[in-house]
């Protein structure tokens, strides 16, 4: 056998040898139809999914190139089942296609044609379809496009899509590459995503998700909606478009809650769209109401379940999603997959953080005791309360000022869960607190006044999380967190990595309460991260009070 | 002259070469040793050494055999020449009959005899007759054909019954069938009417459709199963819709045998082969379409598997360590069992079933009488051996063994060849139950392997290509190369290929370079191949932040089974990843570790440096452990005042105690409480005892362990040793044609023979007979039946019937038509 990066295992996962010399040929190689589970510094796991196995098959890749991809990288035999086995399953993909046909519109066909008769009898699929042409045809009714590929993927017979896209109304846009260049990754994700079609592309938090975005506009010339989640981001999407296209302020349009414009570039609020009035939601018109070429979806993590419904009345149109976290809290990550599109472009923090685009994070997580009287209160109190005791002692409060005393001068902020305890932290502190309660204008006031370095420390709730263009947070600390919540984690850390004009690493501190669910909590917050090669230090609250 | 007798000088007068050939292929012909040419021969026609010759045949030499069998008889000594064969076997040519009719003459399964009288003498025209005892072996349907309706009529009364009425309405309906008055000048009628091919061709001309399609069911087999095999089916009332199977049974084409099934008759069986009693002649095997895998494949599949199985089994004794595999009471492992070891192993139950047999065939698990659970036996050597070793161990130890692992699982009634207990229906085979055990295990697996070898030597492709060999095409093979094993094969040849691809004899699905060395007896060439090509065990891991510890490949044992104890292992395949938590690390220092011997290991077998939250996890949950701590004593002393519990550890006579103190106010003893109460007693104290119950102390039998028990396997005796055979040769020829029949063992199987041709001729014996006391007595009597170890005969000369055992008849002689007797002879 060869001396190979790869070790193949039989439960279906691919382990990547981070240091091997073929390591990057080989990460290559197998990122077509193997998706990276976890890149921690030295083995990387890869899984094998039937999704991503079909993905490849649609991207043009056969069962033969893979095996042969895993035998030659293979340091040892490659379990014969799993061959067996991926074999078996990229074999049926494309047995169904949707086609175009002149005379009937959308129709599926196979030359498999029990395949077909199987599907047909399948009882949630029966209603999609239309009358049967011929023993290998039968019509599709075109609005049922997504719900069918749904469903045919969740029986195992993914369909291939040859139906193609609608152009959308043409609309010229170019990007203004003046003192700034597409990175590398930036182009080979448009690239990726055109090719492919429709599709998600992940990058970390600071790497510059809107200007994917806005190549991939500049790619189709046409009508865009972009669907974001809040007003605040919705503004930076029209800032970093106006400032990187040639597209001009009466050309791009927002609809929200506020104002409600449709113009050849929309950005719209989930909120809005899923605003349900009576039963109906009055704002979907928005989106196949009109001609769009492209519908970019931000943070297609957070995409609620009706924007899934209402996505799958819209494959003829291209789509991408954008994300740092594919991780969802409600395991839909499939769905996303299945209705946006495959994922197209994914690379681990670490690559890119090594290429210089984003900054390097050092993390630290302080682990505090609390004091006996919280402790008794603690052990005494009902298990719903209990994670609100521990994240909100009072001693980290202490700890918060302690560590704000040992970064003088650097721009921080501090994201809590509870707005009591953020209440008291900004007090003591003496910075101004942002909650959900602050308006828009206050928030993007507060905002600019923290870029502009005129106010230094800023207490944030979970408003601050998404899509907040925070370029010069340097050291973040997180007093409590939502639960268990990975992608959370993931994002707080994410407002630390645009890089620094100085170079600096960012520091990111979560404090812990130690034998508590707060640290057990912290600990399933962090495997994202650390499963990204973001390892965090463990501290005792005495050696970081005194060490920073 | 008696057909024994005949065998035996036909074999004195065979050449020392062709007898070795003989012992070759009869090796039970010679265990043990036989005494002279007449015993050789009375063993030669045993039948049971008969049937055993036949498992061996192929199935041209069976067709050969079967049509012989057919056209001859060995009562009135018709033999039958190749030229005469060739006219009963379709397609067959006379080179072809000659040389199978030779080789059958080696193995002595039949003999030359006369030309029977009136032939043209032909100088290279050799007549046979098949050994004595074949007609009990052959079976009931020899050539799949069924029997004479003379023989019917004789066997099922319910046809001779029904057979004169069935000729008369055939006669009625315009079928030209002689008159019958008895039910045998019948059954000869329907003979004779249907013994032609042209005949039956006429007849069937005006049968309902599909009648056809019907009797060529019965092309290989005489017998078939029909609902309501005996209605009443009569030409008198068939109306024009009637179903082949009314018509069929109206005419006597095919005959009842009981509720369920009817049989078609020889004479009609044999006109619709046209005459022929073997119309299939395959001289050459079957040569089956195959697919073709690389070489590439086919290695990585093999090496793969091996590696896999290898992890797999150390994985299962470190379970079996940790906690003993219990048995059910009705023996084997029960279902809920082999759950917990499938969960441990991160497999599935079948999986688990079969590795936890191939252990115990291999004898790395052990049956512990005391607990009645499975364990490793002390000193195992298996684990410390070099990996291709391991594997031959196992690949031995499953060649050898009885087992059929494959079988766990499935349901019992399933299992042919094994009586299923009544209640048992839907239940499974248990692991490690007697249900899996199947005695001829052994020489399927080596006859598997055997074919496997062969196919993929016909096959292979010359770019290294090997063909891809199924249960259906090795089926196929075996089906002809030993027709009379094919049941045996059938259930469990699906089973071997799958176990042989566990152990990588078999890769993708043909026969690997392993799989070869191993079927051609080469071991030492399939180690070299294994040593060369399994990757060195690693003996480092490397550590990552996520706390988790990846091992590159397969670890030493030492090493991994310390990493067992300090992390939770993951995943499946050839690189472990161990998972460091709080519980874990725990789980070490329960075992004794601490914080600075972990971490010094850790350092110690990192590739790389140990990562801070892993070192912290390891300090921070030391720092913690032991903050309640247990310990075991025999006894406390508790009191008060703790001046006194001070004084009493000063006392010297509280030395043999061993006390401690835990607390001010409390010393634990070493010693029972009763003890304890009677050293505080003598010191003049007056403790109050509060005794609880005695702690239960049991001692265990220990099991010797027996020696090495590394399996070494020899294949299943497919021929006799070297010496073994000169030594019978020397045997044989050293002693001069003495009279014949000298030895028990001929004189018994010729007392045999003339009795059975008695009983078929309906003759008259003179047989010296022993009583209880010893006296022998002679007498004439005409026997009737064997079975049994007992004769049944007819006494003339009181007129009654009789019954004899067979072990106190001395001599058995045709009366040679003397029924009264006189002229007796005194038997040895």
């Amino acid at each position: 056998m060869s001396d190979g990066p790869l070790i193949v295992q039989s439960d279906k996962t691919i382990l990547l040898e981070v240091d091997h010399e073929l390591a990057t040929e080989a990460r290559h190689a197998i990122a077509a139809f193997a998706e990276l589970e976890r890149a921690p510094e030295h083995v990387h796991s890869y899984r094998l999914t039937p999704l991503g196995l079909w993905n490849a098959r649609a991207a043009g890749l056969d069962a033969e190139k893979v095996l042969d991809t895993l035998l030659r990288y293979s340091r040892f035999p490659v379990p014969h089942s799993l061959l067996v086995d991926i074999e078996e399953t990229m074999s049926r993909y494309g047995r169904l296609r949707l086609e175009k046909d002149p005379q009937h519109g959308l129709v599926m066909r196979t030359d498999d044609y029990p395949v077909l008769e199987e599907v047909i009898r399948a009882k949630k699929i029966a209603p999609l379809l239309g009358p049967r042409i011929d023993g290998e045809t039968v019509v599709v009714h075109s609005s049922q496009r997504g719900q069918l590929k749904q469903l045919l993927l969740k029986l195992g017979w993914p369909a291939d899509d040859r139906a193609g896209y609608v152009d959308g109304t043409p609309h010229l846009i170019h990007l203004n590459e003046d003192g700034w260049q597409l990175r590398p990754y930036q182009k080979l994700a448009t690239e990726n995503f055109w090719a492919g079609g429709s599709g998600v592309v992940v990058l970390p938090c600071g790497a510059g998700k809107t200007i994917v975005g806005a190549a991939a506009m500049a790619t189709g010339c046409t009508t865009t909606l972009i669907l974001v989640t809040n007003t605040v981001s919705a503004r930076q999407w029209k800032d970093e478009l106006l400032k990187r296209t040639s597209l001009t302020e009466d050309e791009i349009g927002e609809y929200s809650g506020s104002v409600k414009e449709v113009r050849p570039v929309t950005i719209a609020t989930y909120q809005v769209l899923t605003t349900r009035r009576g039963g109906i939601y009055p704002h979907l018109e928005l989106v196949d109401g009109h001609d769009w070429g492209l519908i970019i979806y931000d943070e297609v993590h957070l995409l609620p379940a009706p924007i899934f419904r209402m996505t799958a009345d819209l494959q003829a149109r291209r789509r991408l999603g954008l994300t740092a976290t594919l991780v969802r809290e409600d395991g839909r990550e499939g769905e996303v997959f299945s209705l946006i599109g495959p994922k197209r472009y994914d690379a681990p923090w670490k690559d890119i953080e090594a290429q210089g685009y984003i900054a390097p994070a050092d993390c630290v997580e302080v682990r505090v005791d609390l004091p006996r009287d919280e402790r008794v209160a603690y052990a005494m109190a009902e298990d719903a309360d209990k994670y609100r005791l521990c994240s909100t002692s009072e001693t980290k409060t202490a700890l918060v000022e302690q560590l704000v005393a040992a970064h003088p001068g650097e721009q921080l902020l501090v994201i809590g869960q509870y707005i009591d305890q953020l209440d008291e932290i900004g007090a003591r502190l003496n910075a101004p607190v942002i909650k959900g309660e602050t308006s828009v204008r206050m928030r993007q006031k507060l905002f600019d006044a923290f870029r502009a370095g005129e106010i230094q420390t800023l207490v944030v709730s979970k408003v601050a999380n998404f899509s907040i263009d925070l370029p010069e947070a340097s050291v973040a600390i997180q007093v409590s967190g939502s639960f268990g919540s990975r992608q959370e984690e993931a994002q707080r850390l994410g407002r630390l990595l645009r890089p620094k004009k100085d170079g600096r690493a960012a520091r990111f501190y979560a404090l812990v309460a130690r034998d508590t669910l707060d640290q057990e909590f912290a600990a399933k917050r962090q495997r994202f991260l650390a499963e990204q090669g973001y390892a965090y230090r463990i501290m005792d609250a005495k050696d970081a009070g005194a060490a920073e | 002259m008696s057909l024994i007798r005949a065998l035996s000088k036909d074999l004195e007068a065979r050449s020392d070469d062709s007898l070795r050939a003989l012992f070759a292929a009869r090796p039970d012909l010679m265990s043990p040793a036989a005494p002279d040419f007449a015993a050789l021969a009375a063993r030669a026609s045993a039948r049971v050494s008969v049937q055993r010759a036949m498992e061996r045949l192929n199935k041209p030499e069976m067709q050969v055999l079967e049509a012989l069998h057919l056209c001859t008889n060995p009562d009135t000594g018709h033999g039958i020449s190749a030229a005469g064969l060739k006219k009963v076997i379709a397609g067959a040519t006379l080179t072809a009959l000659d040389g199978i009719l030779h080789r059958l003459e080696d193995l002595a399964l039949i003999q030359r005899c006369e030309p029977p009288a009136g032939t043209p003498p032909a100088p290279k025209q050799r007549f046979y007759l098949p050994v004595g005892s074949l007609k009990d072996v052959v079976g009931i349907y020899p050539a799949g054909l069924g029997r004479s309706y003379t023989e019917l009529v004789r066997l099922q009364p319910a046809f001779a019954q029904r057979a004169v009425q069935l000729v008369t309405e055939l006669r009625h309906s315009g079928a030209s069938v002689p008159e019958a008055a008895t039910p045998m000048d019948a059954a000869l009628a329907l003979q004779r009417w249907t013994s032609a091919p042209k005949a039956l061709e006429g007849i069937l001309a005006k049968a309902p459709e599909r009648t056809r399609a019907l009797l060529d069911k019965f092309g290989s087999w005489a017998m078939g199963a029909v609902p309501q095999a005996q209605r009443m089916a009569s030409i008198a009332n068939e109306g024009p819709d009637v179903g082949p199977i009314d018509w069929l049974l109206a005419r006597g084409l095919l005959v009842p045998l009981d509720a369920s099934h009817v049989e078609l008759p020889h004479s009609v069986g044999l006109a619709l082969r046209g005459g022929m009693i073997v119309d299939h002649f395959t001289v050459h095997a079957p040569r089956p379409e195959l697919g073709l895998t690389s070489a590439l494949l086919r290695r990585n599949a093999a090496l793969g598997a091996i590696a896999e199985a290898l992890r797999l089994l150390a994985e299962l004794l470190a379970a079996a360590r940790e906690q003993p595999l219990a048995t059910l009471r009705s023996g084997g492992v029960g279902v809920r069992e082999l759950k917990r070891l499938a969960d441990r192993l991160r497999v599935d139950m079948r999986e688990a079933g079969l590795f936890l047999e191939i252990a115990a065939l291999a004898g790395l698990l052990r049956l512990d009488v005391d607990s009645s659970t499975w364990v490793q036996p002390a000193g195992l050597e298996w684990i410390s051996l070099p990996r291709q070793e391991q594997w031959l161990w196992v690949v031995n130890a499953w060649l050898a063994s009885e087992r059929a692992p494959s079988l766990v699982g499935q349901a019992v009634s399933a299992s042919a060849g094994h009586q299923g207990r009544p209640s048992s229906a839907g239940t499974t085979i248990n692991a490690l139950s007697a249900e899996a055990q199947r005695p001829d295990a052994p020489l399927i697996r080596r006859r598997v392997l055997e074919i496997l070898h062969e196919l993929t030597e016909e096959a292979s492709a010359p770019d290294g290509r090997a063909p891809v060999l199924d249960a259906r095409s090795v089926l196929e093979r075996a089906e002809w190369s030993q027709p009379r094993m094919a049941r045996r094969f059938s259930s469990l040849v699906p089973g071997i290929l799958r176990e042989a691809e566990l152990l990588g004899l078999i890769g993708s699905g043909a026969l690997t370079q392993l799989g070869a060395a191993v079927a051609v007896e080469q071991p030492e060439r399939a180690l070299d191949i294994l040593g060369e090509h399994l990757p060195a065990a690693v003996n480092h891991v490397l550590l990552q932040a996520d706390l988790t510890a990846v091992a590159p490949g397969y670890l030493s044992p030492g090493l991994g089974e310390r990493l067992a104890l300090l992390a939770d292992a993951e995943g499946q395949g050839p690189a472990t990843i161990y998972r460091f938590s709080e519980g874990s690390i725990r789980r070490a220092l329960d075992a004794g570790q601490d914080a600075a011997s972990i971490l010094q290991f850790l350092r110690e077998h990192s590739a790389t440096e140990v990562p801070q939250p892993l070192e912290y996890l390891v300090q921070d949950t030391a720092s913690r452990h032991g903050r309640l701590r247990v310990a075991s004593s025999a006894s406390f002393i508790q009191s008060d005042d703790e001046t006194a519990i001070a004084e009493l550890l000063q006392e010297s006579g509280t030395a043999s105690l061993g006390l401690v103190r835990l607390a001010p106010t409390v010393l634990t003893s070493a010693a029972s409480p009763r003890e304890t109460a009677r050293v505080l007693r003598e010191l003049g104290l007056s403790p109050t005892v509060q005794e609880a119950e005695p702690a239960v102390v049991r001692y265990k039998r220990t099991t010797a362990v027996p020696g090495s028990a590394r399996p070494v396997y020899s294949a299943p005796r497919s021929a006799p040793a070297e010496d073994d055979v000169e030594a019978q040769l020397a045997v044989l020829r050293q002693r001069p044609a003495g009279p014949p029949a000298t030895s028990g063992e001929a004189a018994a199987q010729l007392g045999l023979e003339a009795l059975e041709r008695a009983i078929r001729l309906k003759q008259a014996v003179t047989m010296n007979v022993v009583d209880g006391q010893g006296n022998s007595a002679t007498e004439t009597v005409v026997p009737v039946s064997v079975s049994g170890g007992r004769v049944r005969v007819f006494d003339p000369a009181r007129d009654t019937e009789r019954v004899l055992s067979i072990h106190r008849i001395v001599d058995v002689e045709p009366a040679a038509g003397q029924v009264a007797g006189h002229a007796h002879k005194q038997g040895t």
